[in-house]
């Protein structure tokens, strides 16, 4: 053996010790003791000792965020303490239905969920409806129509933690070069367009410069303002209604933004590191996108921007689409009052929905929150009541409220629009046939019931 | 060099290589080989009637005749247990709907009828996985070969090439099919940059394609990433294939004064055959399994033209609810590489050669 | 010595091998940029400045210490018992004749046709009906006994010569004696290269390691690194910068482990001829 193999041997045996003496990740380490002997000297807590299990996706940011709110509860119920449940997003669907499949009691007591319909009609959870009714918690303060996308038959299921009120991201600098009024929240798709011809620089056939990113799976916003949907009921569809001329129209104006080069193409965004990326480095001078990306661009201090309501059709109504992931009780919970205390107190002003809502996460589910200063009071973005604007007129439609709706959406309807985000196809080539795909799918499986 | 390990190993090793060396060159290749000793020597003339000698042949024959189950025994427990039952478990599954939250229910073989007449992607996923296959594995073969041979000319710095070629196959995935993306960007990525210079540099405007936003040009991107992320394990596997190769058939071939074509021909290529078998048999298998290279790089996107047939099960599997189809779709996979994995073993004997061929 | 056809194969290995290592050259160099020079046009390889914190972040944001030992110990844990059965079983299937040998061995090669999301779930409920979630125990068992390895071996062993075992046989050795003291250590390139794939595969195994564990203290590096990949946002120099932390310790192995493919070479002394 020679020498130089025992060296490399030795590196990574220090590697390995330094990795091992690392610091200790953020949240726990200093703040488990200190709550510890908080809970201890509480004298004889309300309730009997509870440990409840918390499941969620994310970030490791984001799973710290999660255990800053679960510590936060347990400052008034020493009772509770918390287990977690944690997987990457794409994965852990994939995980919590492998344990529903074989071992159904490893489910947590609390879940992040989408859709939650779909998993509601499967009887595994739990139906909220009655600890509603009971403890009085309030729903009118929810968004309107966001419930829906938490309800079967009737009943509520899941509370949405979030709501997607999209808004219009603009870069200040690219819109001083090219000498242009900044966009304001009365903005009409004509608008949109005359700056997005200034705002698209070009290399020849290439463009160096995009006025706008917005991921493709967002055309619901165009088709709804045009006064579309894509189903006649989302509840209990019986047929495609993207063949509508309204919803035409919306479908071709995005085409357009692409086919013109304004709009990056759906592929080259995810390429470039989503819309995030393009927009803080300024290959795109706006981006259609939640309030997700606001503590993102605040942190980059060379970046100056602000937000606007998204551009209306002239003429049109000022739509968005709702939808968010609801928290859920697992109706295999052995803890399921505990769960719903904890739960009617993370969707509450106050609770875990102030303290998402300050950290610059969500836009929140709840009115009074989004209304406070909990959303309000931080100055960056300077014009963020236009997420209010959106929130205020968002409706169903971009999601569909059926059990079989993630299959259609990425078996046909997804692959299909696809071919309009490439380039290859036009809406009056592709939409008959996606019409007619979907109609075809709705029948194999029943629709309508 | 180095330190050999037990001496006599080294020596038998020396040994049969000179051996087998003559041999070889005066017969060819062949299976032409002393017939197996039945018995050790010791019981092969034995005096007749002695009890003592009945009862170790007793005994020898049994050995003879379980020990393949004692060497067996370690590792078909585990594998009955972590691979065989689920095999099965998953063939009882693909006769049943199961939405993994609820009880299944049995539809039978209509799964399967259901599938092959009414699935509108099936023949698309189906055909994806086709093109992948046969657009990678021919390739991947060839390079790897062609790789492992090139790295076994005592080439300097070959440990360096060595190493190069085969830091894909260490690199993860996701963080390979992430830079792939922004390689395969149609507009600022720098496959299509040192492509247009390429075409400048001999003054032709070419526009390359955009790669990743293409349903024509998507599976290909998916190709060049696999190919990139794989060869090196196949030269590997080959690099210790030809170390089987006796030097001494090359030197009794230069004596001969055969060129090196006539060597590749005739010596390496027939020696390695056993490597290529196990080289294209597990190249069809994995290719016709190919799933995350799509899964993370394009989703199996633009408009399904990367799904491919493992992607699809996993879509049905877990983001669909449709595990009895997915179980099902996992069946008539098998069904596809059982048939081209049984027509290679029966058309083994053609082209593989085998030292040890036992029968 | 200077023949025009080796100056050919190195400019043309040399050429492949930029191709093999530009990606990679990409990944080193983003592991070191600040998050917002990652995607700016034109591409910069040299990143400016050079963030080594990057490092210091992927280490810190998870306890990547346990991540790293927990991975060590179940790829180091499968390779060994793999390739301890599978040699076993190889042997049999290349050497010994029984009863319904090639039947198990059709089976052996039939498992591996079945993709695995299909066969997670039984196999979930396997591990779980022994009591294992949560343990080494159900990171390591399942992933090592695989037919892969066994029908790698197998090949190998048919390769060598059965003169060689007749000649044991003859001097009275048992098949255990020969398994063991002939046909293993003239293995050593199969055996070496095999061990290089079975540590890797494990290295970068990412589902099996997340579904079959519950708690922070028992999960592995890919399950880490995954998380850097969020909904909405991928943390591309942490993910990168882990990534490349994650290649070093398998690629020294692998520059270790691949003496011994070069083993026969210099002993036949073909090397540098």
């Amino acid at each position: 053996m020679s020498r130089r193999y025992l060296y490399l041997l030795s590196a990574l045996v220090i590697m390995a010790v330094i990795a091992s003496c690392a610091p200790v990740p953020t949240a726990p380490a200093p703040e488990a003791p200190a709550a510890a002997p908080a809970s201890a000297e509480q004298p004889a807590a309300e309730g009997a000792p509870v440990t409840l299990t918390w499941g969620f996706w994310g970030s490791p940011e984001e799973k710290a965020s999660h255990e800053r709110v679960a510590e936060e509860y347990m400052k008034t119920h020493p009772n509770v303490k918390f287990e977690y449940f944690f997987a990457p997003w794409d994965e852990y669907f994939t995980t919590l239905k492998t344990r529903w499949a074989g071992d159904p009691a490893s489910i947590p007591d609390v879940l992040f969920l989408w859709p939650t319909p779909s998993y509601a009609a499967t009887g595994v959870l739990e139906n909220l409806q009655p600890y509603i009714e009971k403890s009085g918690y309030d729903l009118s303060d929810y968004w309107p129509y966001l419930l829906d996308s938490a309800r079967y038959e009737g009943s509520v299921y899941g509370l949405p933690r979030d709501i997607e009120a999209h808004a219009l991201y603009y870069n200040k600098k690219l819109f001083d070069e090219a000498g242009l009024a900044y966009p304001t929240d009365d903005w009409t798709w004509d608008d949109l367009v005359a700056a997005a011809e200034k705002l698209t620089k070009r290399d020849g056939d290439r463009v160096t410069q995009y006025a706008l990113g917005m991921e493709g799976g967002k055309w619901a916003l165009w088709v709804g303002q045009a006064g579309g949907i894509m189903l006649d009921d989302l509840t209990n569809p019986s047929k495609c209604t993207l063949d509508t001329p309204e919803a035409m129209k919306g479908l071709q104006f995005f085409y357009d933004l692409m086919d013109k080069g304004y709009a990056m193409r759906s592929a080259t965004l995810g390429q470039q590191g989503g819309d995030a990326a393009v927009f803080e480095t300024g290959q795109v001078a706006m981006i259609i996108q939640n309030s997700s990306r606001v503590p993102v661009f605040n942190a980059n201090s060379n970046l100056d921007y602000d937000v606007a309501a998204v551009p209306v059709m002239a003429g049109g109504k000022r739509y968005d689409f709702n939808g968010g992931a609801a928290w859920v009780i697992s109706a295999r919970s052995d803890n399921k009052e505990a769960a719903w205390e904890f739960l009617s107190w993370l969707q509450s002003k106050g609770g875990g929905e102030s303290m998402y809502t300050r950290n610059g996460e969500i836009f929140p589910a709840l009115r009074s929150v989004a209304n406070s200063d909990d959303f309000l009071a931080s100055p960056k973005p300077a014009n963020r009541k236009a997420f209010l604007l959106a929130a205020e007129a968002a409706q169903p439609g971009g999601f569909a409220y059926f059990p079989e709706w993630d299959e259609l959406s990425g078996s046909i309807i997804g692959p299909q629009l696809d071919r309009l985000w490439a380039g290859e196809a036009t809406p009056a080539e592709v939409v008959p046939e996606l019409c007619k795909a979907v109609n075809q799918f709705l029948v194999n499986n029943g629709y309508p019931k | 060099m180095e330190h050999e390990g037990p001496k006599g190993v080294k020596d038998t090793k020396h040994e049969t290589r000179e051996v087998r060396g003559r041999e070889g060159i005066s017969t060819g290749p062949s299976r032409l080989r002393a017939s197996r000793a039945s018995a050790p020597s010791a019981l092969r003339d034995p005096e007749p009637r002695n009890p003592a000698y009945e009862r170790r042949l007793r005994w020898y024959r049994w050995q003879r005749r379980y020990e393949g189950y004692f060497f067996l025994a370690p590792n078909i427990t585990g594998f009955l247990l972590f691979t065989a039952f689920p095999v099965i478990a998953s063939l009882a599954l693909s006769m049943f709907r199961w939405d993994l939250l609820t009880p299944p229910v049995y539809v039978g073989a209509a799964q399967f009828r259901e599938l092959l007449f009414t699935d509108p992607q099936f023949a698309r996923v189906a055909l994806n996985t086709f093109y992948f296959t046969f657009g990678t594995v021919p390739l991947r073969v060839i390079l790897s070969l062609a790789l492992a041979l090139a790295l076994n000319q005592g080439l300097r710095g070959t440990t360096a090439y060595r190493v190069v070629y085969f830091m894909p196959v260490v690199t993860s995935l996701v963080a390979a099919a992430l830079v792939f993306q922004w390689i395969f960007n149609g507009n600022f990525g720098i496959l299509n940059t040192f492509l247009r210079n390429l075409g400048d540099l001999f003054g032709l405007r070419i526009s390359p394609p955009d790669w990743l936003n293409s349903t024509r040009w998507s599976m290909p991107a998916v190709m060049i990433l696999n190919l990139w992320k794989n060869v090196g394990f196949t030269m590997v596997i080959y690099l210790a294939g030809l170390q089987a190769v006796p030097q001494e058939l090359y030197e009794a071939a230069e004596v001969d004064g055969g060129g090196a074509w006539a060597k590749f021909r005739h010596i390496t290529l027939p020696m390695v055959s056993p490597t290529t078998f196990f080289v294209v048999i597990m190249s069809l298998i994995w290719a016709f399994q190919v799933f995350e290279e799509a899964y993370i790089m394009t989703k199996g996107g633009p408009a399904f033209a990367t799904t491919t047939l493992v992607y699809y099960i996993y879509l049905n599997a877990f983001r669909w609810s449709r595990m009895g189809k997915a179980a099902a779709l996992a069946w008539l996979l098998f069904a596809v590489i059982f048939i081209f994995t049984f027509f290679q073993v029966r058309m083994q004997r053609r082209w593989v050669h085998y030292e040890a061929e036992r029968e | 010595m200077l023949q025009p056809g080796r100056i050919a194969l190195h400019v043309v290995l040399i050429a492949g091998g930029f191709f093999m290592l530009a990606p990679l050259l990409w990944m080193l160099s983003t592991s070191l940029k600040e998050p917002g020079d990652i995607f700016i046009y034109p591409p910069q390889w040299i990143p400016d400045p050079v963030v080594w914190q990057n490092y210091l972040k992927t280490v810190s944001i998870m306890p990547f210490g346990r991540f790293y030992f927990n991975s060590v110990v179940q790829a180091a844990g499968v390779t060994v018992l793999q390739l301890l059965t599978s040699s076993l079983a190889a042997f049999a299937f290349a050497r010994l004749r029984f009863r319904g040998r090639d039947l198990l061995f059709l089976l052996y090669l039939g498992t591996m046709m079945i993709p695995f999301p299909v066969t997670m779930i039984p196999n979930f409920i396997v591990v779980r009906l022994l009591g294992w979630i949560d343990t080494f125990k159900a990171l390591i068992l399942p992933p090592a006994f695989s037919a892969f390895s066994t029908f790698l071996l197998r090949q190998y062993f048919l390769s060598l010569p059965i003169e060689l075992d007749d000649a044991a046989y003859v001097d009275g050795a048992s098949s255990f004696r020969i398994w063991w003291q002939i046909l293993l250590p003239l293995t050593g390139p199969a055996v070496a290269t095999l061990a290089i794939f079975t540590f890797l595969g494990q290295w970068n195994n990412f589902l099996w390691p997340l579904i079959v564990t519950n708690s922070e203290h028992m999960r592995t590096l890919p399950v880490g690194l995954a998380a850097f990949q969020g909904q909405y946002r991928v943390e591309w120099h942490l993910l990168m910068a882990g990534s490349v932390i994650a290649l070093v310790p398998v690629l020294a192995i692998y520059i270790i482990g691949q003496k011994w493919f070069v083993r026969g070479i210099t002993l036949t002394g073909m090397g540098g001829r």
